[in-house]
């Protein structure tokens, strides 16, 4: 560790920091552009000039490593100075088109022009402009107004660095250089989108997210993505309820700064529920009915749990995997089944540049087998389902594509059946009873990674509807069971339950999911690539 | 000097070069090229001049063979390319005729060859004339400025013109 | 002063291995090969030798940086990229004495224990590339070069790398980024290229005339060379004149001549018995001198003293016609072509001031343009940028608004209103490889 003062504010940092992250440490932001923690450093946008004691010029924080005793000055007239010509010289050419600009609310030149830059510009000059990649696709997700850009080439490391696809580059040289692909073919990459997010200003954004929504209205909700096991950590931009986006969220130990497409793409299914309440077969049709109704239907048809069969899904959170596993294991007897399946491979860098790789698609698989539930594959629950006889209790039905086949619909259309859903598939049109679920956003849990990390979900906002998140149907359902323990009314309760009995999760707690960057489960090891 | 010394070059047809394959004859260049450096990469500038020498131009397909040979991405060559003014990525004519306008050339009259030279060919800078001859690009210092004005045409300088010098030299290019 | 590096320049056949031998070529690598490294290292230091490719930092310091312990392979690029305007006198090494230069690359590499080095020449040097594979072919032949070099068992390969048309591959990080096959970018320092440099290795870079005055060293003794010019600036020199000179040309002279001797002596006046009006000391990126400075001495402390820049020793030499807002824009056309625009005062300064000097020009300057320029040029320069391409383009600003500010400002009196229309955009650089200016 060395010593370094920074407006004078002593800080420790490791030896080989550099001064920009040793500021972080002291509290202190120093503007950057084409500085990233989890790219190379350049050291060319310069707007991170410091003044170091006893340097004759100003040194950028990027690329000088603390020394020890060093004494840097963030903000002296020199660098006041300094910064105001750099950001001025930025804007030069940018065009000030923010009104209609979809970074506006998260772009890096307003938010220090506005903290560091000069109030009036000496620019008349005609700006330079790019008149054929002003609004052009780059490719499928991404929009390229090369106008805007800085030059920063965050995008281009990003691409040679992180997804190792090479696909951006700088193309001729000086004030006219642009950003672009070979020969101008579309950027397709399974993380092209994270060149957005890496992009300091509007040069390129997310096509699906331009001009949806206004970023400083969206409420932000840290999450985890749902789209495979890995589990990285997501950002849910959302308002009123409705989900505007997944952004990546920092965790070096999972997926450094970065997510795939598909994985990011997801934010849409979140929206748009089918089911809004409880609903009860009459005939031939499903009829809304109120939550007691539908709960004491359930509690007939399931009985006392003789010849029940219940799924259960790896796309449930720990908690309302274990009241499952407590109520219909150990309370009912009741075989359950969890199903998995081989899905296409999802990969993701983590902050030390480790590939994680899964082809599981589903964020909980290993919660489920860490609580002792049974794991099954597609021919598994095809039996399962096959040599039924009884009622059967579906906790999710987006638990396997198998559910969605109208085979098996057939094969059990004969026994009662109970689904919890969002919305409609075959199997909920087929059901005795559906009770609607809560969305991603709306429910709050943790989830066991691949990798063996718990890490949890919150939950950003209530279901406007009569839905209910799958732990808290459990815990309605462990009620009318009479099942021990309870009443459980939030998942940090069901939690601490949890941890206390099953194993591998003991000594875990809210606070540590709040600071680490997800616990490791006792027992595990990390399969890292 | 006024003997024109410069041969003509050759432009393959784009057609040609939609998709490319190194002959064996390349192939062996390239290897030697190899031999010089402790990575594949550091080749890419000599291989990107063996390749204009060959076809006179660098089309797409030709900077993707390149790519695949030196395990880099096209996208990366193609950076590289455009990064330097002397690898043409679009045919060019037969004569690259050059002027030097920076500082030196142009105390010593420079400015009086390009005002000819656009006269003459009826194109301006970065155009080629008609009949795909000659290809006008004002170029910057060309190190040779003691020597001014120079023009370098194809890969030879000629120095110490006069726009009758210039003339005669344009004038004796072969074919 | 007798020629030394010039010494061939009227001789017939001068590039050829044999006449060459006849000059007594390849005698002081004779003498060095039975040399310890470190010997060499220590009288090249003790000539006083300073880098002839502008920035005049002493070889010898250079080659101690190099870490002797690492177990890295080392490096040696000879720097024939030869492009700052003004400058042409490698060009001139290479077309009178190839064997000297490579010579010199054998004893350097030798001294710092390098068995590699490559001629980093600009892509227009066609022929002088040729001429140097050709010395280098004539060189392995006589076992100059190659396997057990003269039965020493030193070991060396002289590789010829061609630029492709970039100014800024003459700055040493660059030059390296584009042997290494990429974007000729200059690199963040540190680390320097002594430790971690071409192919992250222990690299020197030197300049084609500096590497040419090693075997005289070797050959006639650190305290022969020492005796040629003035304390802390030693040696023969080549300096490159150009512009409004009746003879132009490469003129080997000592250091620490003066100017009014080169301009009036050597190169025979100022053309057509016209008055000076200035010169450009060093290159076009140093800041041009009123006529009023001709007496100062050409050498790299008495040119800094009066704030400008020795750097190539090349001299650009202006007459009273010359138009210096015209020259100005001639300067900066040239300096933001040559951006490698990676970072951000050079590359939107650059052009921005070039902007201005444009409008200038067409009479539509405005009163606070001069300060917009001197605000540009001071803070683009001075350590704001990665490399020192930013200190080239605002050396030519701060040179010319210093000494020949009127002109400047008699063209802003008669200018113009700003015209409502906007002034037409100018073409943008198409990323072909062709530039229409």
């Amino acid at each position: 560790m060395v010593s370094v003062t920074i407006d004078g504010h002593e800080v420790q940092v490791p030896e080989g920091t550099n001064v920009l992250e040793a500021a972080k440490k002291a509290g202190i932001t120093i503007p950057h552009y084409c500085y990233h923690p989890g790219l190379r450093v350049v050291g060319q946008c310069r707007v991170c000039l410091v003044e170091i004691e006893g340097m004759p010029k100003l040194a950028t924080a990027c690329s000088t490593q603390v020394r020890d005793g060093m004494n840097i000055l963030t903000h002296s007239e020199r660098v006041d100075e300094a910064r105001g010509a750099v950001l001025e010289f930025l804007l030069a050419n940018h065009p000030l088109d923010c009104p209609v600009c979809d970074q506006a609310g998260e772009c890096y030149l307003q938010d220090y022009a506005f903290d560091f830059g000069l109030d009036t510009t000496h620019m008349v000059d005609e700006k330079r402009r790019y008149p054929e990649r002003e609004r052009r696709m780059l490719g499928p997700h991404i929009v390229q107004n090369q106008n805007r850009c800085i030059h920063c080439t965050r995008c281009i490391r990003f691409t040679q660095e992180i997804s190792e696809t090479h696909d951006l580059t700088m193309k001729a040289r000086g004030n006219h250089q642009y950003i672009d692909t070979f020969n101008g073919e579309p950027y397709e990459n399974p993380w092209s989108a994270c060149a957005a997010d890496v992009c300091p200003v509007g040069a390129l954004t997310v096509k699906e997210f331009r001009f949806r929504a206004r970023v400083w209205r969206l409420d932000d909700t840290p999450s985890v993505c749902p789209g495979c096991s890995i589990g990285c950590n997501i950002t849910i931009g959302h308002r009123n309820g409705i989900v505007y986006r997944f952004v990546p969220r920092e965790n070096a130990e999972i997926n450094g700064w970065w997510m795939c497409d598909y994985g990011r793409f997801l934010s849409e299914q979140l929206n748009g529920r089918e089911i809004e309440k409880p609903l009860i077969r009459s005939g031939d049709r499903l009829a809304a009915a109120p939550w007691p109704d539908a709960l004491n239907e359930l509690a007939k048809i399931i009985g006392d749990g003789n010849g029940v069969r219940v799924i259960a899904s790896a796309n449930l959170s720990n908690e309302a995997l274990y009241l499952a596993k407590k109520l219909f294991v150990e309370k009912l007897g009741a075989e359950v089944l969890v199903p998995s399946e081989t899905g296409p491979e999802r990969a993701i860098k983590n902050g030390h540049r480790d590939w994680i790789r899964s082809r599981d698609p589903h964020p909980n698989t290993d919660g489920a087998r860490l609580l002792g539930l049974n794991t099954g594959d597609t021919s598994a629950l095809q039996d399962f389902l096959i040599t039924s006889a009884g009622p059967v209790v579906i906790l999710d039905a987006t638990a396997h594509p198998l559910l969605a086949s109208e085979e098996i619909v057939q094969a059990i259309k004969n026994q009662p059946v109970i689904a919890i859903a969002g919305k409609h598939t075959p199997v909920t049109r087929a059901a005795r009873i559906v009770l609607p679920a809560a969305s991603w956003l709306e429910t709050e849990g943790t989830y066991t990674s691949s990798t063996g990390r718990v890490q949890r979900a919150e939950r950003g906002a209530h279901p406007k509807d009569e839905a209910k998140p799958s732990w808290e149907i459990l815990a309605l359902m462990a009620r009318l069971f009479g099942m021990e323990g309870g009443p459980f009314t939030r998942p940090q309760q069901i939690f601490e339950e949890l941890a206390a009995e099953v194993p591998a999760f003991a000594g875990i707690t809210y606070r540590r999911l709040a600071n680490e960057p997800g616990v490791p489960v006792l027992e595990e090891v990390a399969h890292v690539g | 000097m006024s003997v024109a010394h410069t041969q003509p070059l050759t432009m393959a047809p784009p057609e040609l070069l939609r998709e490319v394959h190194f002959d064996d004859e390349m192939e062996t260049k390239i290897s030697e090229l190899l031999k010089r450096y402790p990575t594949k990469q550091a080749a890419l500038l000599p291989v990107l001049w063996l390749c204009q020498e060959k076809w006179g131009w660098l089309s797409s397909g030709v900077l993707k063979a390149i790519a695949d040979r030196l395990d880099l991405s096209p996208a990366f060559v193609e950076g590289v390319t455009t990064f330097y003014t002397m690898y043409h990525t679009e045919p060019t004519g037969k004569y690259l005729v050059q002027v030097c306008t920076t500082l030196s050339c142009q105390l010593c009259g420079a400015s009086g060859l390009v005002e000819h030279l656009k006269e003459r060919f009826g194109i301006d800078f970065g155009e080629t004339t008609p009949d795909g001859r000659f290809t006008l690009l004002g170029v910057q210092c060309l190190g040779a400025c003691g020597e001014g004005p120079v023009v370098q045409i194809n890969n030879d300088y000629y120095t110490r013109l006069t726009v009758e010098t210039l003339d005669q030299i344009l004038d004796e290019l072969p074919e | 002063m007798e020629p030394i590096l010039l010494k061939a320049e009227h001789e017939k056949n001068s590039r050829a291995l044999t006449t060459y031998l006849n000059r007594g070529g390849y005698s002081a690598l004779k003498k060095a090969l039975i040399m310890n490294p470190e010997d060499i290292r220590e009288e090249v230091k003790k000539s006083g030798l300073r880098g002839r490719g502008g920035a005049g930092f002493p070889t010898g310091v250079k080659w101690g940086f190099v870490p002797q312990d690492s177990p890295k392979p080392k490096y040696l690029i000879c720097n024939a990229d030869e492009s700052e305007p003004g400058t042409f006198k490698d060009r001139k090494l290479i077309h009178t004495d190839p064997h000297m230069l490579i010579e010199g690359i054998i004893i350097s590499s030798y001294a710092i224990n390098a068995y590699t080095a490559y001629i980093y020449i600009r892509g227009e040097f066609y022929e002088e590339a040729q001429i140097l594979e050709k010395a280098i072919a004539e060189a392995y032949k006589k076992h100059y070069l190659g396997k057990n070099i003269l039965k020493t068992g030193y070991d060396l390969d002289v590789y010829v790398h061609r630029g492709a048309g970039a100014y800024i591959c003459g700055e040493e990080t660059a030059l390296m980024e584009s042997i290494e096959g990429k974007r000729g970018q200059p690199r963040v320092k540190p680390p320097f290229p002594a430790v971690v440099g071409l192919f992250g290795c222990p690299t020197v870079i030197n300049n084609v005339e500096t590497l040419a005055c090693v075997p005289h060293i070797i050959e006639r003794g650190a305290d022969w060379f020492a005796s040629i010019g003035r304390p802390r600036n030693t040696g023969p020199k080549l300096f490159c004149v150009s512009g409004h000179v009746n003879r132009p040309g490469v003129y080997e002279l000592p250091l620490g001549v003066t100017y009014r001797e080169i301009i009036e002596e050597h190169c025979g006046g100022v053309r057509d018995g016209k008055k000076l009006k200035g010169f450009i000391p060093g290159g076009s990126s140093a800041p041009v001198l009123p006529a009023s400075a001709i007496d100062i001495k050409a050498d790299f402390d008495s040119v800094a003293e009066a704030g400008s820049m020795f750097g190539s020793g090349a001299l650009i030499v202006l007459d009273e016609t010359t138009d210096m807002v015209w020259l100005l824009e001639n300067l900066l056309t040239f300096y933001t072509h040559e951006s490698c625009g990676q970072c951000t005062p050079c590359r939107e300064g650059g052009h921005w001031a070039l902007e201005i000097v444009r409008r200038i020009r067409r009479g539509y300057g405005r009163p606070e343009d001069l300060e917009t320029l001197e605000r540009i040029s001071r803070f683009a320069s001075q350590g704001m940028t990665l490399c020192p391409l930013g200190d080239a383009f605002c050396g030519p600003i701060t040179g010319v608004l210093k000494h020949f500010r009127g002109e400047f400002e008699a063209a802003i009196a008669k200018a113009k209103p700003l015209p409502k229309k906007k002034l037409p955009v100018l073409p943008v650089r198409s990323g072909r490889g062709t530039f229409g200016m």
